[in-house]
């Protein structure tokens, strides 16, 4: 600070003076993102919720009248947005694990010491970076009941032809493909740099000892990547409840609302049918799950992250 | 001698396992490339080429569907908005995340604390759950279809991201740098702008490229808040695939595809070790 000079000779009021401009220096750091997440997130969020209490009026298109908890009553007797919300859980429970076990898995593999490693690892980047709307897709195309080359590989092994996309539980299994060779790469990457990051020394000694690779990869391997799996479940949790693009591009929903997750369901809701008030009201219910349950991950994350 | 003699039937078992497992690392890295290798290919092909069973491996290459594309769906303006709103919202995001980054890092800031943990939680919310009052209120105020709306609407979750990856990169400095430079005589600004930046660099670039990345790919608010002048490549390629009335476009599909994902793939493998880096630091300290 060049107002250091003054040495303390003037009068507190300086000194009162100096001390605003310090502590405006120091927020002027946080002023342009507080400035634009309080205009562009806090605020959508309150007016949110101020819409999912009151009565919608399409005319003005605005929030008009206090009626309470009718919306949400609304919404939580709606079938739709219930079999919404086992769709999305049936994804979660089915993608998020299924992402981690296989990322850690072929993080394990393409980790051993060679020298296409490195360029390995830099391949997986590339389904990484593909937009997931496009590789909703190029997966459609890939899943087509008659042109694709899944069907077409599959008869090749003697099994008949899969209807992907007709068929309700095909549908979820295709999303949840779709999802994991969309995110796996991303635990893979996140993975290997994990694994390369443990310390060398207690696999040496291990090894002198005579332990085999099963007993290592089960009492010291995993034990020591715990709590980076946890983050990255954390990270891929966080990821997977905004899912939107792949479902829309590959399924629309369908069949029958078979892979309507909650996210699409709230966007047709809003902005085909324009019922802005119910789906602010979704969106909230959704909102509130979704930090309550990431709340108690990071505490799930802490707790694990203290007793390895 | 007795312990090496002990050891060796273990060691070859597993020079085979470190085969095997190569072997099947590589098979893995194939199988998750081939989505993409078929998309690329199947923009080169004719119509009948594409529908055929069984699929077709070798074919006459053609650009038809890219030059027909192209003129048709006013790809190329989409194209420009998609990089303008990347641009835009990577350039801004950087700028404020960076600063607000380092505040928390560096700054002693009452509440501090409590910043964190919003940035925390506001990786949790739902864009579904801005989307709807975004859209309001940018109708309300004669905003929508602007690339400057989508810009800001993108600093959404770029300015999180950047403040926490930016953070964790600021704490690893040591302290001493600014410190000096402030003795010196040195504003708190200008030791940021003039030693902290430079030096943070690197990690300031793949930062920026990778919420760029990021921005490019988003679908939902670009849905949301345009409709035909700054309407971005996702859109299009969600009407695309969605256009149940015209049947399967997968030339259009395929090619427009390939457009966006190469430039990504690009830009990705570019900055491939800062990105595996950064991407092991948001998922261990975020």
């Amino acid at each position: 600070m060049s107002t250091v000079t003054a040495t303390g000779v003037r009068a507190a009021r300086a000194r009162a003076w100096t001390k605003l401009a310090d502590v405006a220096s120091r927020w002027a750091f946080m002023g342009p993102a507080a400035v634009i997440l309080g205009a562009m997130l806090a605020y959508p969020i309150f007016y949110t919720i101020e819409i999912s209490f009151s009565r919608f009026d399409l005319m003005t298109f605005g929030a008009v009248e206090w009626i309470g908890f009718e919306n949400y009553a609304h919404v939580l007797d709606d079938y739709r947005f219930w079999s919404s919300m086992k769709v999305t859980l049936v994804y979660l429970v089915f993608a998020l694990p299924l992402q981690i076990v296989l990322g850690f898995g072929i993080a394990f593999l393409i980790n051993a010491d060679w020298r296409g490693r490195g360029t390995v690892r830099a391949l997986f980047i590339i389904p990484m970076v593909v937009a997931p709307v496009v590789a909703g897709g190029i997966w459609r195309m890939i899943l087509d009941p008659l042109w694709g080359i899944m069907n077409w590989a599959i008869g090749l092994a003697g099994f008949g032809p899969l209807d992907w996309f007709g068929d309700p539980n095909l549908a979820m299994a295709a999303i949840v493909i779709i999802d994991t060779w969309r995110w796996t790469p991303f635990v893979v990457l996140i993975a290997t740099a994990a694994l390369l990051s443990l310390p060398r020394d207690i696999f040496e000694a291990a090894e002198i000892d005579g332990a085999g690779w099963w007993s290592m990869l089960w009492s010291i391997t995993l034990p020591l990547l715990v709590p980076i799996i946890a983050a990255t479940f954390v990270v891929r949790w966080l990821g997977a409840v905004k899912m939107f693009d792949i479902a829309l591009a590959a399924t629309y929903g369908g069949p029958g609302g078979a892979t309507n997750v909650i996210n699409l369901f709230i966007y047709e809701e809003a902005f085909r049918s324009l019922r802005f008030a119910e789906s602010a009201a979704m969106a909230v219910i959704v909102l509130v799950l979704t930090m309550v349950l990431t709340g108690l991950f990071l505490l799930g994350t802490r707790k694990l992250e203290q007793r390895y | 001698m007795t312990a090496a003699a002990l050891h060796a039937p273990l060691r070859r078992r597993s020079r085979l396992g470190r085969k095997i497992r190569i072997a099947a690392g590589v098979f893995a890295c194939i199988v998750f490339l081939f989505p993409v290798f078929w998309m690329v290919l199947s923009s080169f092909k004719e119509q009948r080429d594409i529908f055929t069973v069984p699929p077709t491996l070798v074919f006459t290459p053609t650009l038809e569907t890219y030059v027909s594309y192209m003129q048709r769906a006013d790809i190329s303006r989409r194209l420009i908005n998609t990089v303008i709103v990347a641009t835009g919202s990577g350039l801004l995001s950087i700028v404020a995340g960076a600063m607000a980054g380092y505040a928390l890092a560096r700054i002693r800031l009452r509440g501090a604390g409590t910043i964190g943990v919003l940035i925390l939680l506001s990786r949790g919310v739902p864009p579904i759950a801005l989307a709807v009052p975004m859209f309001l209120v940018a109708r309300s105020l004669g905003v929508t279809d602007m690339h400057i709306t989508l810009i800001l609407a993108y600093c959404t979750f770029l300015i999180p991201y950047v403040m926490w990856l930016m953070r964790g990169f600021f704490l690893a400095l040591p302290k001493e740098l600014e410190e000096s430079a402030m003795i010196d005589g040195c504003s708190r600004f200008g030791a940021f702008f003039k030693i902290i930046v430079p030096i943070s660099m690197p990690g300031l670039l793949s930062t920026m490229i990778f919420s760029m990345i990021l921005a490019w790919e988003e679908l939902l608010f670009a849905l949301v808040l345009t409709n035909r002048y700054a309407s971005t490549i996702p859109v299009a390629i969600a009407g695309i695939a969605g256009d149940t009335v015209n049947g399967a476009n997968w030339g259009a599909l395929t090619a427009v595809g390939t457009i966006t994902v190469i430039p990504v793939v690009v830009f990705a493998l570019l900055v491939q070790k800062w990105l595996i880096q950064g991407l092991a630091d948001g998922a261990t300290k975020g």
